[in-house]
């Protein structure tokens, strides 16, 4: 990627005067105040990577996937001998593209979960929104506290994690559901 | 491994200003080795993660967006405070005034609020392989205060670039640009057509 930076408004390329500066200062283009942080990342060269060396002498560990291939690294997740090329280095550890994959699937490796859903926003949201027309708390009183009970240890947001969401659904759910009970029996005895 | 504890930096902010219902909210927070920007679209969050290592470039730009809002709102807080005029003694019509009144306070709320927090800016994060709008950071004064937290981590981790520096590695960067930049070769013309 090119190490020039443009400005965000005007586009033109940004040489001097703007950078690492404490306070705002206007493009020399369009005079639009910026203010820009560079970091010594913006003008690192990148390294080629690494190419698999080939077995040279028989009997020699090869590559898992590539059998041609000089094993460099066991993978930390499956044991497999793995060459320069299938080797990924994450979070200190070596592993396999195939437990990458599987550890992303599965969730295990947090710092590759990029998307959770919120289970505990649904069943607030089933318990609460219906409450605008009373008559759906019904139906959506025992779907929020089976979405709460189903889904109560499933993942929860990297960033909001407690589960006050859940019991307040739950919590009122319940009182819901007794409303309603009671509601009906009161009906019944009184047909009755 | 990374700790998994994040601390908030921005609050959840509509990405698009005028689709308030529908439109996602994103939010930033600060984890031990990287920022975590968050977008909350319906019921599913997306992460997506910059390290301290791979920050290339924080630009912040101000914009007009606080003085057209101003513009906005002042309009009808400005028709509220003639109906006020107009109902005020001689011709006093307590409860017109009282209406009007609750009218320019609907306005007069988010018109404090927008000039209270300061200057509108945008911000936008540069890596090497992406540049992220970074939605939540809104306001200059605002962006100013999540700069003063994370320099310091980017800093640690890549180390520090004078103004100086910058500008003299930014004028290198350019002049090397310059000189591998060929312009494209021109296209082959067809042979004239001999009659």
């Amino acid at each position: 990627m090119n190490p020039l930076i443009a400005c965000p408004k005007c586009r033109a390329w940004l040489l001097e005067d703007v950078f690492n500066r404490p306070d705002m200062a206007p493009c020399p283009s369009c005079g639009t105040p910026l203010q820009i942080e560079v970091f010594p990342a913006l003008f690192r060269k990148l390294n080629p990577g690494a190419s698999a060396q080939p077995v040279m002498v028989e009997g020699e560990s090869s590559c898992f996937y590539h059998p041609q291939k000089k094993a460099v690294v066991p993978c930390a997740g499956c044991g497999r001998f793995l060459c320069a090329l299938c080797d990924c280095e994450f979070g200190g550890e070596h592993l396999c593209p195939a437990c990458l994959e599987t550890g992303k699937s599965k969730g295990k490796i947090q710092a590759l979960d990029n998307q959770r859903t919120r289970y505990d926003s649904i069943a607030l949201g089933l318990v609460v929104l219906p409450m605008l027309i009373f008559y759906f708390t019904i139906i959506t009183a025992p779907m929020a506290l089976y979405v709460a009970i189903r889904y109560w240890k499933a993942p929860r947001s990297l960033v909001q994690r407690s589960r006050l969401r859940f019991i307040l659904a739950v919590f009122l759910a319940l009182l819901q559901i007794t409303g309603w009970t009671t509601f009906f029996i009161v009906l019944a005895t009184r047909h009755s | 491994m990374a700790d998994p504890t994040y601390q908030r930096l921005t609050r959840m902010r509509v990405r698009q200003q005028f689709a308030i219902a529908t439109a996602a909210r994103v939010s930033l927070w600060l984890g031990s080795d990287h920022l975590l920007h968050v977008e909350l679209s319906g019921f599913t969050e997306t992460y997506k993660r910059f390290y301290f290592r791979d920050i290339q470039a924080i630009t912040v730009q101000e914009t007009t967006r606080r003085a057209v809002w101003n513009i906005v709102l002042l309009v009808p807080i400005v028709i509220c405070l003639i109906g006020i005029l107009m109902n005020v003694p001689p011709n006093a019509h307590w409860t017109a005034v009282i209406v009007w009144s609750i009218f320019a306070s609907i306005f007069l709320l988010p018109f404090a609020v927008n000039n209270l927090r300061g200057t509108a800016c945008t911000c936008q994060l540069r890596t090497a392989v992406q540049t992220e709008d970074l939605a939540s950071l809104s306001r200059v004064r605002q962006t100013r205060k999540v700069l003063e937290k994370i320099r310091p981590l980017i800093e640690a981790a890549q180390g520090r670039l004078t103004a100086e520096e910058a500008s003299a590695r930014m004028q290198e960067a350019a002049s090397g640009v310059a000189v591998s930049w060929k312009p494209d070769p021109p296209p082959p013309t067809a042979p004239p057509i001999l009659t």
